[in-house]
């Protein structure tokens, strides 16, 4: 049944998974564009350079968000279109289904992880890193896998819900902003909703804190 | 007999309009069922009761013989079902969808789908997104039969088709009934289709079961009757009266459960029956549901 399911999700969603692969390899790689002649290079040389690659990291819990939201959402793009007819008349529970479901986005997404790290990894063959400056590609590709697994997760489930549900989860966040304005239209400048549960979301421990922070291959 | 299909006051709502009232459901074990209805009757609907996708308000659900929607993996196991409407993974191939559906029912007959596809002359190597109607049809109906149920339900599977599929796609039906003993739920509002493979006969209309009887009674029991002399009301007749009209100066009635020897009721009640026509399954079909939606004298 995985099996199966696997294959039918791969041949749903080959294209964003090849194209999110290629991203994936690419990303690291244009960490090293102005990585030449790094050693014994002057110093300014090489802390321009790990800024420009730390910026570029950056970039990756945007990839990881990305890879996320076109699994996540890929992943019940056939069984929407048949209004979930055919999975419901298959023979096991909806929570089994629903969990080989997720398994099998879950494995496709191991592809994308698996180009970042053999990007990775190509990256960092590809320079002479000066001395004080070290490589992180495990680091890095095991931080990408959590991130991209929490939001492949996140709209996983978003995507499995129902109409309503969906609703009640916009219903929320267009809630906290209304809180916001309200408070602010009434002139209390100190309760600042939507901020504080951004920043509660994004610090740790909230659950998006892994998309949060420095996303460097190389560092000191 | 043991039933393959039974409810008890089942009972649905959706939105204000329409309803599903108390309905009693029995379907004889390795009976050909053809539940009939005309369109937006409850016939999807209660199809989608039965197999666990709808959740009722009220009653109790029992499908070859275990409880649903409880034991509901238990019971798709050993059900075939042909939606109303194409519900397949459209970017499949045929042997792909073929594939991914046996290796979800244990009992799925490779050989059996094989010649299936060969009759039925459907290409392997075709996406689903690129079959046409009929093609689509059969694959449906093929996926079903070669699960090898012991229940099929079928919801319209002929509905839209051309008339040679539709010859297959029965053809089908018919042959794999005549292999065993599954019971075969079959949906439709065409009436003359199902006169060729069905032994029974429900009739829902707005939600409620408006007749339930053996084809044989349901073909041979409804008949236009030309009485003269009729009798005012028709109290303590042996037969149900679905309609009386007048036609000059005599009375067209149209009755249910008709025997020949009833003609001697007529007779006593001073009535004189002078002819005693055979309606098609058609239109006996409308004089139930028009009878079932007149209002109560």
């Amino acid at each position: 049944m995985y099996g199966q399911l696997l294959r039918a999700q791969w041949l749903a969603l080959r294209l964003p998974v090849v194209l999110l692969a290629v991203l994936g390899f690419t990303l690291p790689l244009l960490t090293v564009t102005y990585g030449g002649g790094l050693e014994g290079g002057p110093a300014g040389r090489v802390a321009q350079w790990l800024f420009e690659a730390q910026q570029i990291g950056q970039l990756i819990p945007f990839f990881a968000l990305l890879a996320g939201v076109l699994l996540g959402i890929g992943a019940w793009s056939a069984d929407h279109a048949g209004k979930h007819v055919y999975a419901s008349s298959l023979p096991l529970s909806r929570a089994r289904y629903v969990w080989l479901r997720f398994a099998a986005g879950a494995t496709l997404m191991l592809i994308v992880v698996a180009a970042l790290l053999v990007g990775a990894l190509v990256a960092v063959g590809s320079v002479r890193l000066p001395s004080g400056v070290h490589a992180y590609p495990g680091q890095l590709t095991v931080r990408f896998l959590v991130a991209a697994m929490l939001c492949y997760a996140i709209f996983f489930a978003i995507a499995a819900s129902t109409k309503r549900a969906a609703l009640a989860v916009l219903g929320v966040i267009g809630g906290v902003v209304l809180a916001d304005v309200v408070l602010w239209g009434i002139g209390d400048s100190t309760a600042q909703v939507t901020p504080t549960l951004f920043m509660w979301l994004t610090n740790w421990p909230g659950p998006l804190s892994i998309l949060i922070g420095r996303w460097a291959l190389f560092d000191v | 007999m043991s039933t393959a299909i039974e409810t008890r006051g089942l009972a649905y709502r959706a939105g204000r309009d329409f309803e599903i009232r108390g309905l009693d459901l029995a379907v004889r074990e390795g009976s050909i069922y053809g539940f009939l209805g005309p369109n937006g009757s409850g016939k999807t609907t209660t199809i989608r009761l039965l197999l666990g996708m709808l959740r009722a308000r009220a009653g109790t659900i029992r499908l070859l013989g275990r409880e649903v929607p409880r034991e509901m993996p238990a019971v798709l196991a050993l059900t075939g079902y042909v939606p109303e409407r194409p519900h397949l993974y459209p970017y499949l191939t045929v042997d792909e969808a073929e594939r991914f559906h046996a290796a979800f029912f244990p009992q799925f007959d490779v050989g059996y789908a094989a010649g299936l596809r060969r009759s039925f002359a459907l290409p392997g190597d075709r996406r689903l997104s690129s079959l046409s109607k009929g093609e689509m049809g059969k694959l449906l109906v093929l996926l079903a039969l070669a699960q090898r149920p012991a229940l099929l339900v079928l919801d319209e599977p002929t509905d839209g088709l051309d008339p040679v599929v539709r010859r297959d796609v029965l053809a089908a039906l018919v042959d794999f009934c005549s292999q065993g003993r599954a019971t075969v739920f079959i949906s439709s509002h065409l009436v003359h289709e199902l006169e060729r493979i069905c032994d029974w006969v429900g009739i829902l209309d707005g939600g409620a079961l408006v007749a339930d009887l053996p084809m044989q009674d349901f073909k041979n029991g409804i008949k236009r009757l030309l009485v003269a002399h009729a009798p005012a009301a028709a109290a303590g007749a042996p037969f149900a009266v679905l309609r009386r009209e007048p036609e000059g100066n005599e009375q067209v009635w149209v009755v249910r459960n008709w025997e020949p020897r009833m003609a001697e009721w007529f007779a006593a009640s001073g009535a004189e029956l002078r002819e005693v026509a055979d309606l098609d399954l058609e239109e006996g079909f409308v004089e139930l549901l028009s009878s079932s939606r007149a209002p109560a004298a």
